[in-house]
């Protein structure tokens, strides 16, 4: 009761002052926002989801996210000034390295979310493959806090690395299945830019859940008033801000998004039309700088082993043709390799030519491997209203993540689908999510130069929703799901059995279920000799991968690979106890 | 002191300079593609199996291997089963994907909602995408759940 009195006082508060600033009182000043209203933070959580070191954490890479945003800069000023040349105009010579530099530039810009404390690289830095930087988000809460603290999503932060790649999603009527789009989900599908990496970048600055802004338009008059702003006007015109912006524009863009009541920018549809095509250019800027050498270079051992420089070890070699071989990986995770040797035949000469000289390690595809529901995800508890009154998660854990089947039916917590010839391949689709690509799945900063226990190693966070917590146990999963599959919550497993050894719990999705794998019989050393080619595909071998020491955190050491994080396993029903003891007065 | 300082900004600066080149000599040579549907084995048929991989009380996994059935790589291995060896009229199919590499494919079908302490009988088959099937012929085979 006091609880729920306190948030409508807080959102009274909070409308009143932003009534209170009226139009004619104030102009807009490039510099001078005038300071967010102060929220209460939002904390539905359990005791033990949110990390204890939270706050630290938080700084700390705020901290690297503005060392970065420096060397940006400095970048910036390296460019030769340009020339603007031919028809169609290109800007000679600089052309490529100013619009990298650009979505460098606003990929560590943290003055883009409501509150000023979360730039697209909180969630996704260098040193983990532009995945999440933090060890104990990754092992405890799963998704990130967004700009609103704790506000977090459902799913893990997907690395940036080769996502360039990924074509616009489409139906493939042959194969009979979809390839492409951004996301787990591949909502991002590409259909108005044909790019879907570029319409990835749209999601997270208005996603309630992440930077939270309450319009599109919110990003580009922040853009009008960032430093960069010159370099954004030399690349996409000089006349991209030529918006009149309402005075009460700053006040409505320093609130983060309640979801469907969220207050949009009053612009005229000229302006309308002029932001959204800057909005445009932000995901195509970002998404120029994720296809840059800065994030997907092609600087592994493995690309060093196919262009006749390196030679595989003979752990990574029987890794590798275990990977296309007995394990079957590159079903799935295409290596570009060609059929020469058999894979059957591990010592053959391979005397055949490469179908693709750099393989990006997926097939564009999805599948549903029938992970577990993870307790610890974030987004189960999420399920009273915060400040602002908007409640993340109404369904809390009785919420299933279809994936792409959810999407396709435009359906809860995902985006709108714009193709509604796809609704048909909904069912089929459920509990699917996007195959990654392999490369840099095993990218760590280098003092911690490992995912795996005993370490020291940097605790990375694996699938959609980070129920696996090491490359060791991933490839056991693959390697033994239908062997010791068990009808229970995690949490839950018989006396006698180890989780993620020799007990997996149910899948979140039962049906739809991938069985290329799931009894692949390998022995634990050929487990190990996977995880040992996946490290080869980290970026960095031939070439130092770029701002990959910017990690200033502590390295995780002890325990081992195979029971990596099951300490802070919790089953459900302890959780919900938990919290529903929380919702009383 | 500020001597210091200004020298610092120069060499990041010169670095910057030096990493925006490398950032624009970006040459891949990749695009994106969707594979061709994989070509199929000269006759296609079941070189091992079928046989019981697992079961429980409610649910058994079906797995064979069959010489490469190519067309589409999203495949479904389908069991056809029933209590009663006169009457296999149920269905279950499980997706898998042919790896275009390989000369055979490893076929699994879970087979849920079996009751406890029965035979099944059942034969096998599998198809593409498009609900073609591959052709294969299977015995009848059978398995009883614990």
């Amino acid at each position: 009761m006091n609880r729920r009195m306190l948030t409508v006082i807080t959102v009274i508060v909070v409308c009143a002052a932003v009534l209170c600033i009226s139009p004619s009182q104030r102009k807009v000043s490039a510099q001078s926002a005038p300071a967010p209203p102060t929220l209460a933070t939002y904390n539905p959580y359990p005791t033990g989801i949110l990390p204890s070191d939270i706050n630290s954490e938080l700084a700390r890479v705020l901290r690297e996210v503005n060392g970065i945003e420096s060397e940006a800069i400095a970048q910036w000023h390296a460019i030769p000034p340009p020339t603007l040349t031919g028809n169609p105009p290109i800007l000679k010579d600089t052309g490529v390295a100013s619009v990298e530099i650009l979505g460098k530039l606003m990929n560590f810009d943290k003055n883009i979310s409501p509150n000023e404390n979360s730039a697209c690289a909180s969630c996704h830095m260098p040193y983990a493959g532009f995945s999440g930087p933090i060890p104990s988000v990754n092992l405890l809460m799963i998704a990130y806090p967004g700009s609103y603290h704790y506000r977090a999503g459902k799913r893990t932060a997907q690395r940036y690395t080769y996502s360039s790649y990924f074509p616009p999603l489409q139906y493939n009527a042959t194969q009979g299945a979809f390839f492409g789009g951004n996301f787990w989900d591949s909502r991002a599908t590409g259909y108005l830019l044909r790019s879907p990496d570029a319409e990835q970048a749209q999601f997270p600055p208005v996603d309630p859940l992440e930077m939270g802004n309450s319009d599109t338009a919110c990003i580009v008059y922040k853009l009008s008033l960032a430093s960069y702003r010159p370099l954004f006007e030399e690349v996409w015109g000089a006349g991209s801000f030529d918006i009149t912006w309402p005075s009460n524009t700053a006040q409505i863009c320093a609130i983060p998004n309640a979801g469907g009541s969220a207050q949009q920018v009053a612009l005229s549809p000229s302006d309308r039309t002029r932001s959204n095509a800057d909005y445009d250019h932000w995901g195509e800027s970002l998404s120029a700088y994720e296809h840059s050498e800065s994030v997907s270079p092609f600087t592994s051992k493995f690309d060093a082993f196919l262009a006749g420089k390196y030679t595989l070890t003979a752990k990574e070699k029987a890794g590798y043709d275990l990977f296309r071989g007995k394990a079957n990986c590159n079903s799935c995770h295409l290596d570009g390799r060609s059929t020469a040797p058999s894979p059957t035949n591990t010592g053959a000469e391979d005397t055949g030519t490469a179908a693709d000289t750099t393989p990006v390690f997926t097939c564009f595809g999805s599948a549903n491997l029938g992970l577990p529901k993870n307790p610890r995800d974030a987004i189960y508890y999420e399920t009273t209203p915060d400040a602002l009154g908007f409640t993340p998660n109404p369904a809390g854990y009785a919420y299933t993540d279809y994936g792409l089947g959810e999407f396709l039916r435009s359906g809860y917590a995902t985006a709108a689908s714009p193709n509604a010839s796809w609704r048909q391949y909904a069912a089929i689709s459920d509990g699917k999510m996007q195959t990654s690509t392999v490369r840099d799945v095993a990218m760590v900063p280098p003092q911690c130069p490992t995912t795996e226990a005993p370490g020291p190693y940097f605790q990375k966070e694996f699938f959609h929703n980070g129920y696996i917590k090491s490359l060791k146990q991933l490839v056991h999963f693959y390697n033994t799901r239908d062997v010791y599959r068990m009808n229970v919550s995690s949490g839950e497993c018989p006396t006698g059995t180890t989780e993620k050894v020799d007990c997996w719990p149910a899948a979140e999705v039962p049906q739809n279920q991938d069985m290329t794998v799931g009894n692949l019989g390998l022995t634990s050393q050929e487990e190990d000799q996977i995880v040992a080619f996946m490290q080869t595909l980290t970026d960095g071998f031939t070439t130092p991968y770029p701002d990959i020491n910017t990690y200033t955190g502590a390295c995780m050491s002890g325990g081992n690979a195979s029971t990596q994080g099951n300490s802070t396993i919790i089953p459900p029903s302890a959780l919900m106890k938990q919290q529903s003891s929380m919702k009383q007065p | 002191m500020n001597r210091l300082h200004v020298k610092l900004v120069r060499i990041v600066a010169v670095g910057g300079l030096l990493f925006s080149n490398s950032m624009a000599a970006q040459t891949s040579p990749y695009s994106p593609k969707v594979l061709p549907p994989a070509p199929k084995a000269a006759r296609v048929r079941i070189t091992q199996g079928p046989e019981l991989e697992s079961a429980n009380n409610n649910s058994a996994i079906i797995r064979w291997t069959s010489s490469n059935p190519g067309g589409s790589d999203e495949h479904f291995g389908v069991v056809h089963f029933g209590a009663n060896p006169k009457e296999i009229s149920q269905i279950a199919k499980s997706p898998i994907r042919l790896n275009q590499n390989h000369s055979y494919t490893v076929f699994r079908v879970r087979v849920d909602g079996l009751a406890s302490g029965t035979t099944y009988y059942y034969t096998v088959d599998s198809m593409a995408a498009d609900g073609r099937s591959d052709g294969v012929t299977s015995p009848v085979k059978h398995f009883t759940t614990p």
